[in-house]
């Protein structure tokens, strides 16, 4: 399909265009051509929007679809068409699947169920077998079936020579590491953050502690192996201050952090809502505040929303008994782009994720593929039932203001829209 | 004001100093019955009170039910043991099951803290929490406040020592609560392991020895170590335990003045109090009980007030 899309904001900073308000057509899914005016050409459909913005595709690192094995709560075709209208061309999707994701032939299941999809999906494998903890996976097999990096999603790996091992060993063949960050025996029972909150509410929590032991634990052994690894949604203050010590020494590690984790806080549990019960649980404010001066500073690399649609049973219960996780697609931009602003809003989930987990580098130019995101950053809404496409309805961000809405993408030739 | 300002009762957090005031202005009324020769009032005939008992419990349960009874609400009891929830059903559809045999209070004891916040935006009927978890006891917070109340004249002002296991106590928080609210002043006191990290902004002060904190007092609130709740042992022994914060005769002739000892119960005799100080004239153990059932029948009592007749 050829596309003309008229007025758009180019947000690239690797672009020539960067900021500037252009037409923009794309021809069999290559752009063609930028410019001030551009006339529609024959079998060409025109895109004109309110306020329109173009950046390159988005890409989340840290997605769950349920399917195989929870598909009531979400499965990958639906999924894929949630992440497309949210504005994402690429996602990441966990292993918390049942069966796990810990052998080629799993990875190639979720590669199939994507093929000629307006997404892209890559599948994260498990890194030890079942997801156990026990003995590694077989992850290069795994990667080279499409798998782009490795962890067991939200199980820590409690075994550090274990770790030690998977890092030596991802070297020969470049692979990517992911390590939970949570020490366990200092949050067995834990499933809400250590505060005054917790204290008022009788909760057993998972003190930063918990978070920060692991992640120098972590330090220790990617110092020693040399290796490369990545930590997935990091949530403390101190995490952020580790990190950036870390890099500055040189070594290889990246982080993500999630969206909730910017702008929520564990107050929200004061009326024990099961929505709010996430993995890392939500912190403090004064977290909220590090962990965005770390994106701004680029110690944080990517935000992601570590959507995790919940079926209803698992969330209408007792807190304690509810599942973790919360659905994050659809809010993630609108409720990151205030804290952040727009430029780092967009470049943590473009550029820096994107080449941390190895995918191709995009660029709004003449002659590149057209992987674009298509939105008005400045529209503001209230997140409400009717802003959830998922197929289960935990979000979070219920009733929070956001800034920003997403149109859709245009990726792989396909124009997807809300 | 006559009226609670509260729907159901979920935790001391929620009340205000009057609901209290209340609260106490009532149990006086119903302590005064319940010494009569003829206790039973005919308040709550029309009423149908559920006792949902998720956890085991023998004195709040009994204390309960016979302030329901003294109200002559018609009850109907239920407990995990003999229930549908080992079966795997949901709280919600255990609760919505016995409200359609048209109940109107449910009082309920949970393992998971906030299960009866939960139930009372899920449910139509006023909800009286009897200890979710290690969340709130907002009855038995009440009547040991009243119990101070009743010995000691007033609450205000009064030093309060809360003794043992605070980390895994509703007690303690719901006490907490309670008696700030009324201006006591608090110290808390027990094993660094179990003493929650961020108490102390709720105003309250932490001593770690057991003397000074009990030469300090007015009343000495001594709690059970939970040791259901552990999932590791806080300390190493129950006889290092009872060496650091055992309250026996000798350490409380020590002291210049008559402490009052309060418990909530069950006790471990021997462990936290010696039995030569739980059966003296200076515990209050068993007022607390007798005080509990005036407090059930009044919380009761306001809470169907307020329902629809």
């Amino acid at each position: 399909m050829n596309i003309l899309l008229k007025s758009v904001k180019i947000i690239d900073k690797s672009s020539a265009y960067h900021h500037q308000v252009k037409d923009v057509l794309i021809k069999n899914g290559i752009i063609t051509n930028i410019s001030d005016k551009i006339s529609k050409p024959n079998n060409c459909k025109e895109i004109t929007l309110n306020n329109l913005h173009i950046s390159n595709g988005w890409f989340d690192t840290s997605v769950s679809f349920g399917e195989p094995g929870f598909e009531e709560r979400e499965n990958i075709e639906h999924g894929l068409e949630v992440a497309a209208k949210s504005g994402f061309t690429a996602v990441a999707v966990n292993p918390n699947t049942n069966p796990v994701i810990d052998h080629k032939s799993a990875v190639e299941f979720l590669m199939n169920k994507a093929i000629s999809n307006a997404v892209d999906l890559y599948p994260i494998g498990n890194l030890t077998q079942h997801a156990e903890g026990k003995e590694l996976a077989e992850f290069f097999d795994m990667q080279n079936s499409g798998a782009i990096a490795f962890g067991d999603y939200n199980k820590a790996i409690n075994n550090a020579n274990l770790l030690k091992i998977a890092l030596l060993y991802a070297q020969n063949f470049d692979g990517l590491v992911m390590s939970f960050p949570q020490e366990k025996t200092t949050s067995t029972l834990g499933f809400v953050n250590e505060s005054l909150n917790s204290t008022k509410l009788g909760l057993n929590s998972i003190p930063a502690l918990a978070e920060e032991l692991q992640i120098v634990r972590d330090l220790f052994l990617l110092e020693y192996t040399n290796g490369k690894l990545h930590i997935p949604t990091i949530s403390t203050a101190k995490s952020v201050k580790l990190i950036k010590e870390a890099k500055k020494k040189g070594l290889k590690v990246s982080c993500s952090v999630t969206a909730h984790h910017l702008v929520l806080t564990d107050d929200e549990l004061k009326g024990f809502d099961t929505n709010y019960k996430v993995l890392p649980p939500l912190r403090s404010l004064k977290d909220n505040k590090a962990l965005i001066k770390g994106v701004k500073d680029g110690t944080v690399d990517m935000v992601t929303s570590d959507h995790n649609p919940i079926d209803i049973e698992n969330k209408k219960v007792e807190l304690e008994n509810a599942l973790y996780g919360t659905i994050g697609l659809e809010s993630i931009f609108g409720s990151i782009q205030p804290v952040l602003g727009l430029d780092i809003a967009i470049d943590s989930l473009t550029e820096k994720p994107r080449a941390i987990f190895g995918l191709s580098k995009l660029k709004i130019a003449k002659g590149e593929i057209a992987n674009l995101t298509l939105f008005d950053p400045e529209m503001e809404y209230t997140f409400t039932k009717e802003n959830i496409l998922s197929n289960s309805n935990n979000s979070a961000f219920l009733g929070k203001n956001l800034k920003g809405k997403v149109y859709g993408i245009y990726s792989n030739k396909k124009l997807v829209l809300r | 004001m006559n009226k609670l300002s509260v729907d159901n009762l979920i935790g001391i957090k929620n009340l205000k100093k009057q609901d209290i005031d209340l609260i106490f202005k009532t149990a006086d009324h119903f302590k005064e019955i319940i010494n009569r020769p003829i206790k039973k009032v005919p308040s709550l005939r029309d009423i149908t009170i559920a006792n949902l008992f998720f956890e085991n419990s023998t004195r709040t349960r009994l204390s309960f039910e016979l302030a329901e009874k003294r109200l002559s609400a018609d009850i109907v009891n239920f407990s995990a043991a003999q229930s549908s929830v080992k079966k795997g059903e949901t709280l919600i559809d255990t609760a919505n099951n016995i409200l359609s045999m048209k109940v109107d209070i449910i009082v309920m004891r949970h393992p998971n803290e906030g299960a009866a916040d939960f139930l009372s935006k899920n449910v139509d009927a006023r909800i009286i929490n009897a200890g979710d978890g290690a969340h709130e006891h907002p009855t038995q917070a009440l009547l040991d406040s009243f119990s101070i109340r009743e010995k000691l004249g007033t609450v205000k002002g009064k030093k309060i020592a809360i003794i043992g296991d605070i980390l895994h106590s509703r007690v303690a928080l719901s006490n907490i609560f309670a008696l700030k609210l009324q201006g006591a002043e608090i110290k808390l006191c027990g094993p660094k392991t179990l003493i929650p990290k961020y108490i102390t902004k709720l105003g309250v002060a932490y001593e770690s020895s057991l003397e000074k904190v009990l030469e300090w007092c007015d009343v000495a609130n001594v709690l059970r170590v939970q040791h259901e709740r552990m999932d590791i042992k806080y300390f190493p022994s129950v006889r290092e335990y009872t060496q650091l914060y055992g309250i026996n005769k000798k350490i409380l002739n020590a002291i210049n003045k008559d402490i009052v000892i309060m418990h909530p119960g069950p006790i471990n005799r021997g462990v936290e109090l010696t039995s030569d100080v739980a059966d003296s004239k200076q515990a209050i153990i068993l007022n607390q009980v007798e005080n509990g059932v005036a407090i059930r029948m009044a919380v009761i009592y306001l809470l169907a007030q307020q329902i629809k007749r």
